[in-house]
């Protein structure tokens, strides 16, 4: 029986159960739990709308509890302790409800409590975000470590790469250079042999064939070293107008057959002595200039420098190639800094050219700390720009005091004289190349002993005496390092004076030189070598002594058909170049030109390609009234008629 | 009719519950919704001719302290592994609860889904990975609970194989229950 106090308690339990929102049910002895206070509305949604809440089949309803009862039905009965698990489950809406269940025994009643688990399921929610979030930026900074690698495999690669692809380039620059020597040089002494205006004519298809392709053997190399980053810009003193005055006297010489004017000129404030690298500055002059020539038909070129007037350091120069060709159109102007890219494509059967040399420009400006852009206007002209920072010597820093002008430059030293009567020894694997040399010194008195590799030229040396080595690298059982490396330890250890050794080698490149100057060379001569280039050296590295005690001559062998005729010829020139000389001094420049238009048309028929180059020029000269490079070529002329000294070719020539 | 109990196994956010949405609703949600202990679904197939009715225990995801409770699989005819195919630590998952059911269970009949094909650009489950799953026993399904992909081939096939290991009254296969 209930007392009225316990009736009370019976009535405040399920309002207590109903306050929790807990959902309780007892199972009845038919098995079936039924509920023991009304459902929660939580717990009611999850059920079938129709079933009847006094006869609710829990098993059917969740299938979750038969196997959690399963489990845990007997552990509760045995141990007394409950048993609780949690589950999911879509209530009537398609919504998830996040449950516990609570299985325990109160006096030997099987009790089933549910309350909602939304907090838990709060949790492991924010703890999968997480996990999932923590994996996904761990798989991300994987994939960026693999990526990492695989960029720096790819990079090195590429650098592997390009360093097989330089060298290469490098072996095949040997290669090709020294059969080209013997191309270039042999067609060099036959242009000097008596020729028929027909054989001269191929001559000079051949010599100037041989010389492009040169030209475009240094160009892929260039841009191959640097690509590959290995060109390291030497850092020199140097005299900038010397450099600038050197590039626009070597397009001189090609641009005056087209009747182009070059001219150079240095402004006020820009420092006459810096530190960097002139060669490759003169190479970019070079290869602007040309660029220039190679698109301009008439008028002229000009290189201006001035301090860069973006900056404040007094070494940032602005230098500027200024052209009246035939201009780039504006789309174009940045493409043609690009590698093997002309303006036109249909350009370089045109003009020729490989399009490499802007970007090798291009490059080296880099290099310099500089850029390079166009201005140009079709049909007017172009002006190539680039700026770039040397350095400056601190007790050179004083500017250049007046602006510097074109074009005076320094004679050509050809002393061929210089090179006569000397001993000399030529040490050269190469039946070729010893031919060749062989030949260039045939003119001259020097008397020639040859050594076919290191070891025999290291042992003629010791059994005699000479003026000067001439010494090919690459050779057979002894290279020419090592020779000379020798040589100079025996020089040492007899405290005799240092024989001038000259390199040749097919190997152009700044290491190449810098490497054979280590090995004790005096100077470093790149195949293929001409005849000018190498009698040049040897007069400038033979012992002076003996060079000074001989009289100044340059030696030409003429058709032996026309050894009467020369006499004649040389004086008449010698003659009409006084006069010519005067007509100058009188502003008369048409006698002027008349006088250069002859000496071009007849010097080479004679014998004397030099005089009809230096009549070119004279020419040219007059027609553009260049008074100071007509007087330079004047005396330029005045001293080869001095000095010129001529044989006849003992037979006739072959062919 | 027939009623077979099927479990969902897997690592978490491997796509348990999103195969189950697919086979049972054919639905898909871009939201991930873990799974709190387990949530059961019911399916009603007739295969070969049998009606058959599937419960799908889809059971929460292996986490590295909570392992899957093995007690609830003890009474399943059948599983299906679930593996995230852009997750490669799932698969090492999906082996380890493999080699629990077998040596504390029994050899049940299972099918393997690598899931979220439609992710396959970030794919991690190396080509060596398949080749091992291929020797686990379980036919292989390249599943995309997203796109529906395979995923009735999977259920299909594991329903079928359950029936054929019940009617080769083969060992470890729980009795049918009504």
């Amino acid at each position: 029986m209930a007392s009225p106090r316990n009736a009370a308690s019976d009535r405040a339990v399920p309002e207590i159960l109903s306050a929790l929102d807990l959902a309780v049910f007892e199972r009845r002895t038919d098995g079936f739990f039924r509920n023991v206070a009304p459902l929660p509305q939580w717990f009611a949604s999850m059920l079938d709308e129709s079933a009847d809440p006094a006869a609710i089949d829990l098993m059917d309803a969740f299938p979750f509890l038969e196997s959690f009862l399963a489990e845990c039905e007997s552990a509760v009965r045995e141990t007394g302790c409950s048993q609780s698990d949690i589950w999911t489950e879509r209530d009537r809406d398609g919504q998830y409800r996040h449950l516990q269940a609570l299985a325990m025994n109160i006096a030997g009643q099987s009790l089933l409590i549910f309350e909602p688990s939304t907090g838990a399921y709060t949790a492991l929610q924010r703890a999968h975000d997480r996990a999932l979030e923590s994996e996904r930026i761990e798989r991300l900074r994987r994939e960026l470590a693999r990526l990492n690698e695989e960029l720096k495999a790819r990079n090195a690669e590429v650098e592997r790469a390009t360093r097989a692809k330089s060298d290469f380039l490098a072996a095949m620059s040997h290669e090709i250079r020294t059969p080209m020597n013997a191309i270039i040089g042999m067609a060099d002494l036959l242009s000097q042999t008596p020729l028929t205006p027909d054989q001269r004519k191929y001559v000079e298809v051949f010599q100037r064939a041989g010389e492009n392709l040169l030209n475009l053997i240094n160009d892929i190399l260039d841009l191959s070293k640097v690509e590959a980053g290995q060109i390291v810009l030497e850092v020199v003193e140097f005299d900038l107008a010397e450099v600038v005055a050197r590039a626009t006297e070597i397009i001189q010489v090609k641009a005056a057959p087209k009747g182009l004017t070059v001219r150079y000129r240095i402004l006020a404030g820009v420092p006459a002595r810096l530190t960097g690298d002139p060669g490759r500055l003169q190479q970019v002059l070079i290869n602007l200039l040309g660029n220039s020539m190679k698109f301009t038909e008439k008028g002229g070129l000009e290189v201006t420098v001035d301090p860069d007037p973006q900056s404040n350091e007094s070494g940032r120069l602005r230098f500027a190639v200024a052209d009246t060709g035939i201009g780039i159109p504006a789309d174009k102007l940045d493409v043609i800094f690009e590698n093997f890219v002309q303006a036109d494509s249909s350009t370089t059967r045109k003009y020729g050219g490989t399009g490499l040399g802007l970007s090798i420009s291009r490059q080296l400006v880099t290099l310099m700390h500089g850029r390079i852009w166009v201005e140009s206007t079709v049909g007017v002209g172009s002006t190539f720009y680039f700026t770039a920072s040397f350095a400056v010597p601190s007790q050179q820093a004083a500017l250049l005091q007046a602006p510097a002008e074109s074009t005076k430059a320094a004679a050509s030293q050809l002393n061929s004289q210089l090179a006569r009567g000397l001993q000399i020894l030529l040490a050269d694997d190469s039946e070729d190349n010893r031919f060749l040399i062989l030949s260039y010194l045939k003119g001259t008195d020097c008397s020639v002993d040859i050594a076919e590799n290191g070891r025999l030229a290291t042992e003629k040396f010791e059994a005699a005496k000479y003026d000067l080595v001439l010494m090919d690298v690459e050779m057979p059982e002894m290279d020419g390092y090592t020779a000379t490396r020798l040589i100079r330890e025996r020089e040492r250890a007899e405290d005799a004076k240092p024989t001038p050794i000259l390199a040749l080698t097919a190997h152009a490149f700044a290491e190449a030189v810098r490497r054979s100057l280590d090995a004790g060379f005096t100077a470093h001569l790149t195949k293929p070598i001409r005849k000018a280039t190498l009698l040049e050296a040897i007069a400038r590295h033979a012992p002076e002594a003996r060079a000074e005690s001989r009289p100044a001559k340059i030696h030409v062998t003429v058709d032996a058909s026309l050894q009467d005729l020369i006499p004649g010829y040389l004086a008449k020139r010698t003659a009409d170049a006084a006069r010519a000389a005067e007509a100058l001094a009188a502003g008369d420049y048409d006698t002027v030109r008349r006088f250069g238009h002859n000496l071009k048309g007849t010097g080479a028929g004679y014998g004397f390609p030099a005089l009809t180059e230096m009549g070119a020029a004279i020419e040219d000269g007059a027609k553009t009234h260049d008074q100071e490079m007509i007087q330079y070529k004047l005396d330029e002329l005045m001293r080869y008629l001095e000095q010129v000294e001529w044989s006849a070719a003992s037979g006739p020539a072959e062919g | 009719m027939l009623k077979k109990k099927i479990c969902m196994l897997g690592s978490f956010g491997v796509g348990k519950t999103s195969l189950t949405a697919r086979f049972v609703l054919s639905m898909f949600d871009e939201k991930y919704h873990t799974t709190l202990g387990v949530k059961v679904d019911k399916k009603v197939l007739q295969i070969n001719g049998t009606d058959l009715t599937l419960m799908l225990w889809d059971m929460a995801g292996e986490e590295e302290d909570a392992p899957i409770k093995l007690n609830y699989v003890r009474d399943a005819a059948g599983y299906l592994l679930v593996i995230d195919g852009t997750r490669g630590a799932t698969f090492n998952v999906a082996q380890s609860i493999q080699d629990r059911v077998r040596t504390n269970i029994g050899p049940l009949p299972f099918v393997v889904a690598i899931n979220k094909t439609d992710q396959r650009e970030n794919w991690e489950i190396q080509e060596s990975q398949l080749r091992e799953l291929a020797t686990l026993g379980g036919p292989l399904f390249e599943t995309s609970a997203k796109t529906g992909d395979k995923v009735e081939e999977a259920f299909l096939t594991l329903a079928g194989m359950i029936l054929a290991a019940q009617e080769a009254g083969g060992d470890g296969i729980p009795e049918e229950r009504s």
